[in-house]
């Protein structure tokens, strides 16, 4: 284990890295300068920028440079959206409103999906079993925005009459709702569909053969062999679903109006701010990675093949 | 007789005698002559043998569900790649006076009758300034005065505060208050007055089946050709992500030992870097540096970047770069799995060549998950493709996808929903039928994972 | 005879079971009869798929949909266990009728102590045992059955032990309520030989101990002629011979059961003998022919085998075959009695 979990931190950093280095080359393989605007300013502003901005050095010393400052908390400044203020700073505002957003979502994925895949593997061909596959193939088929537009135009006043939930994003728990519930909806039919799965995978391994055998009751048999067996599973595939949650946040935010880093992102793309897309790339790249550190380290706790023997693979 | 249950010993032998003389007497003449090897053939070909495949096809139609999803893709093929064939507008082309028409429109007598209506209706009593004042001076020289310029301000004032009230008290009548006065209702898809006139005058006027947006293009032809996009999209990813997993996996997998090592680690670095994130980045990247390079010459790469769009570009560049990691574990996986068995230490002993053996021995078991997998891959890129172009990094004007044309249509939701919803259904409804087809399809070609 | 009527421990007579595929029926067991009695270990042999295992659910009442039992009875100590709804048979599980299965390896659930499942067994049937008493009749069981470090092992989890170890556990798991028939299927399949030989050899012992009767499944006839009192030769579903070990051993009536003979290494043949495989591959059970279903890879095969399923010919005492070959053995033989006995008239 102990083993294990140094080999898989190693890969995290040496893959935290990569993303660190790959940002860095593919920011310097732009074309022409940050400096370009509307107005093409003089050689010697130019001059006077890249001193400032050091990025009249050769690339290698930058990208060290820039990897220290990263290491020290400096992900350099906002060069267009907001004028030499820190990204860091930037990001520290608006990932607080994305996090929260997310995890919220996450939660309710999993409170909902789990328990519904776990009824749909026991109802297996049965209309219930028939009506949540098409749920939760559609919720997989629709995309973010799809979802969310929906929910924005029926419960904010798009139909007359109907406005349970402000069309503008406040702050008030009342404005989360909606956001959270286009978010979760699709890790929640994502993991149903992985836990029926993988409950049914579980359900036909010889051990439950092994527990009929012994003449356990039916219900022992599901929720002491069949379940946690089928859980472990879905736990690896939380990190993934970490990742997609984050990411589709971009775009909940954008239906929605909502100030969080995923919008922020997508407007600094936009507007070519070179350090704002580098920094909350960077910054995103890690948390997701060390989720999934998290995510597999925990995996491998709950899992005894793995726990106590050594190493593992 | 009475000793019908004497038996009888025949050596070791002890069946009933009766039994011995009815099997005797039902068997035929030559039953105990030895049966030819030819005999023995047909015995066993009279049973029918069925093939992977006609098996496999066998267990998908008899999928219901996957054959409406079958029936549903086929449907929206057409619909993407013949749809604009028939339909005489272009994606890009802006008809004029068409702007922004609605899903439905009166027939031409109906709006004549309707703007008739109105003008009835509409008090032609209340005056503007100006008209009143020309009103009044005319008044005053049929009278043979002449108006100071005290007066004419006071009209003029008089007449403005008039407008101001009818405003506000008369309402104007509009046309969905005169149809209904005039009990006439809306047809279907929408036509402009310009077009009702010709049509009327007895040419053909294509409807615009799904309405125009505000630049006065065709919905309907954006559709389709959003549609065709997507699948175009999905279908090369897929087979992009099948090549290099392919080509990945199988020399991961066969070569094994260092070489597998390190192959397998970069997977792993791969599997856990946030590909959505990268792909956001190169698009952010990529695109000054492609639009650099397209402006740069006149050859058929440049060509090419023009056709495709920079976002395109590196959208395939991302899932080159990062998709197929899934694809290569699978093949890698069964061909471990499949490098132990004997047949193919037997071929290696007769000096079969790796390609080969990899072509000849190794493909043929594991089709069946690939099929399913690259199939599974084409939903999954249609999502991401919406995904970015939704979010603006996508398919770039002037080519059109479904994603692009429902992030136009969100700041006019609440006026136009139709134009984000047709969009988005169309779009749910593709990727949903792939992805029931695609599962249809994994437990057709793979009956050990049907549950 | 008045032995015949003392009542057996299982009776099984005519067992069909059906597999309902969306490609049709199955007919993995068409028509079988055998009997167990008390200390008695019955062999089962045959090839993979051919009805073996399915048979051996049905009696335990595992069979999984879409399997199903179509016709004929199976009584254990006179009561129908076809007639027995599933809470019964619940019961029925592990105290009378336990089940140790092929592989070792899967067969034990990886997340749970081998304590923890041993003990679970017990708990099922007994309600009122308590903890401690259960844990001291689980770590008796695993001595019993050859398991040192008892208490050690018992806080340890499957993927800890040997596959042989694992086994063993499953026996004593298997045996832990004191069932009166033990089906065994495979149980040495996935072993090392020398294991193999082990676990027979415990088996052997706790049955004699425990006056159970024991159902051996397996496609090994060598083990069968270790530990085996009488076997049922299966082939497609159907019972093709029955009898005492020895008979069939030394003078087997079906060329199925020859062939199988033929192509088992045995440590007294001469060196240059060579091991003689059986040609061929089984019959697709989807679509079974209507005679013989060995008729097409037996070498003897007659024009009437094709055509028709041969009857069974009793070949001794309990002994019995299904043949064509043994058919027209009697049918000559009663000519020539006939004509011998004209003659004698």
């Amino acid at each position: 284990m102990r083993k294990y979990t140094i080999r898989r931190i190693f890969m995290a950093v040496v893959t935290l890295l990569v993303v660190a280095c790959l940002t860095f080359i593919l920011m310097n393989a732009i074309p022409g300068n940050p400096w370009l605007s509307e107005k093409a300013p003089s050689q010697a502003t130019i001059d006077a920028l890249n001193a400032k901005y050091g990025l009249d050095q050769p690339v290698p010393v930058q990208m060290v440079k820039y990897l220290g400052n990263i290491l020290h908390g400096d992900f350099g400044t906002s060069i267009k959206m907001q004028k030499n203020r820190a990204v860091l700073s930037i990001i520290m505002e608006m990932f607080p409103v994305s996090a929260k957003i997310g995890s919220i979502a996450l939660l309710w994925a999993v409170l909902v999906g789990v328990p519904l895949g776990c009824l749909a593997a026991f109802k297996r061909g049965t209309w219930v079993d028939s009506l949540l596959r098409i749920v939760c193939t559609l919720g997989i088929s629709m995309p973010g925005f799809v979802v969310a537009t929906i929910l924005l135009h029926t419960l904010c006043g798009g139909i007359s009459g109907v406005k349970v939930f402000p069309a503008l994003f406040d702050g008030s728990a009342k404005s989360y709702v909606l956001p959270c519930l286009a978010l979760g909806f699709y890790p929640m039919c994502y993991l149903s569909r992985q836990t029926r799965t993988a409950m049914l995978d579980s359900i036909n391994q010889e051990y439950i053969k092994t527990a009929k055998a012994k003449g356990l009751k039916n219900n022992k048999i599901i929720f002491k062999h069949a379940l946690r067996n089928a859980l472990i599973p879905v736990i690896t595939y939380l990190g993934p679903q970490i990742a997609f949650t984050l990411c589709g946040g971009l775009v909940v935010e954008r239906v929605f109006s909502i100030p969080g880093l995923g919008r922020y992102f997508i407007q600094s793309i936009q507007n070519r701010d070179y350090p704002v897309i580098m920094g909350t790339t960077i910054f995103l790249a890690t948390f997701i990675i060390i989720m999934n550190l998290v995510v597999d380290l925990c995996y491998k706790l709950v899992d005894p093949r793995i726990n106590l023997s050594n190493g593992g693979h | 007789m009475a000793e019908n249950k004497r038996y009888k010993k025949f050596g070791s032998l002890q069946p009933n005698v009766d039994d011995i003389m009815k099997w005797n007497a039902e068997l035929p003449e030559n039953a105990f002559e030895p049966a030819t090897s030819e005999e023995k053939e047909n015995f066993i070909q009279d049973r029918k043998s069925v093939s992977y495949w006609k098996d496999a096809w066998r267990r998908l139609r008899k999928n219901t569900v996957a054959m409406v999803a079958l029936a549903i893709i086929i449907i929206l093929t057409l619909f993407a790649f013949v749809g604009p064939m028939v339909v005489p507008y272009t994606y890009k082309q802006q008809i004029r006076g068409s702007e922004a028409l609605g899903l439905s429109h009166y027939t031409y007598e109906d709006i004549q009758a309707i703007h008739a209506y109105i003008e009835e209706h509409t008090g032609t009593g209340v005056l503007s300034p100006d008209e009143a004042v020309e009103q009044a001076r005319a008044e005053a020289e049929a009278n043979g005065k002449k108006l100071s310029r005290i007066e004419e301000a006071k009209i003029r004032a008089q007449a403005s505060v008039n407008a101001e009230s009818s405003e506000a008290e008369e309402e104007t009548i509009t046309e969905s208050q005169a149809a209904k006065e005039l009990g006439l209702k809306k047809k279907p898809f929408g036509y402009s007055e310009k077009e009702l006139e010709r049509k009327a005058s007895g040419e053909k006027v294509f409807p615009h089946v799904f309405g125009t947006d505000d630049q006065g293009r065709d919905i309907m032809v954006r559709v389709m050709v959003g549609t065709r996009v997507s699948i175009t999209v999905g279908i090369c990813a897929a087979l992009l992500v099948l090549i290099i997993g392919a080509v990945y996996g199988s020399i991961s997998g066969y070569c094994g030992g260092a070489v597998d090592a390190v192959m397998q680690r970069i997977v792993e670095m791969i599997y856990s870097i946030p590909e959505m994130l990268i792909i956001l980045l190169l698009s952010a990247t990529l695109k000054p540096a492609l639009e650099q390079f397209q402006n740069s010459g006149n050859g058929i790469l440049q060509k090419l970047v023009t056709i495709l769009g920079p976002n395109l570009i590196s959208m395939f560049i991302a899932f080159g770069l990062l998709y197929w990691v899934t694809m290569s574990r699978i093949i890698r996986g069964q061909i471990l799995q499949l490098k132990q068995q004997e047949y193919v230490t037997a071929a290696r002993a007769l000096g079969a060549k790796g390609g080969r053996i990899i072509r000849r021995h190794l493909l043929p078991n594991c089709i069946g998950q690939i099929v399913t997998t690259t199939f599974l891959q084409i939903p999954s890129a249609i999502f991401l493709e919406s995904f970015l172009s939704f979010v603006g990094v996508g398919v770039s004007a002037p080519l059109t996808s479904l994603g692009s044309m429902c992030s136009e249509a969100l700041s006019g939701l609440n006026t136009y929903p139709y134009r984000l919803f047709i969009p988005a259904v169309i779009l749910s409804l593709m990727i949903l039928s792939l992805n029931l087809f695609g599962d249809g399809l994994r437990d057709a070609l793979d009956p050990r994972l049907k549950k | 005879m008045s032995e015949d009527k003392k009542q057996k421990l299982l009776e099984v007579k005519n067992l069909h079971v059906s597999f309902f595929t969306p490609a049709g029926e199955v007919k993995a067991v068409n028509g079988i009869s055998y009997d167990v009695d008390y200390d008695e270990v019955m062999g089962i042999v045959g090839e993979s798929g051919s009805g073996k295992s399915v048979e051996a659910y049905s009696i335990i009442g595992l069979l999984q949909s879409p399997g199903k039992v179509m016709e004929g009875s199976i009584t254990l100590e006179g009561e129908d266990m076809l007639a027995k709804t599933s809470s019964e048979m619940v019961d029925y599980r592990g105290s009378q009728v336990a089940m140790i299965f092929q592989n070792p390896m899967t067969c034990l659930n990886p997340v749970y102590t081998i304590g923890n499942q041993l003990t679970e067994a017990l708990r099922a049937h007994d309600k009122s045992i308590s903890k401690e008493d259960a844990d001291k009749r689980a770590m008796e069981m695993l001595e019993q059955v050859g398991i040192n470090n008892v208490e050690k092992r018992m806080k340890q989890y499957p993927h800890e032990l040997s596959g042989g170890m694992r086994q063993r556990v499953m026996i004593a798991m298997g045996l832990i309520c004191h069932p009166k028939l033990l089906i065994a299927d495979e149980p040495t399949t996935a072993l090392d030989v020398t294991i193999q030989a082990q676990i027979l050899e415990l088996m052997k012992e706790l049955q004699k101990k425990n006056h159970m009767g024991i159902i051996f499944i397996t496609h090994n006839l060598g083990v069968v002629a270790e530990v085996c009192d009488k076997v049922s030769v299966m082939y497609a579903g159907k019972m093709v011979e029955q009898g005492p070990v020895d008979e069939i051993f030394y003078e087997p009536g079906h060329p199925y059961t020859m062939g199988l003979l033929r192509s088992m290494p045995r440590v007294d043949a001469e060196s240059y003998e060579r091991l003689i495989p059986i040609e061929g591959s089984p019959v697709d059970m989807l679509n079974p022919p209507e005679g013989c279903p060995f008729a097409p890879r037996c070498e003897h095969a007659m024009k009437v085998c094709l055509q028709k399923m041969p009857p069974y010919v009793e070949l001794g005492d309990n002994h019995r075959a299904a043949c064509w070959l043994r058919v027209q053995d009697a049918i000559e033989a009663q000519k020539k009695e006939g004509t011998e006995g004209k003659k004698n008239e």
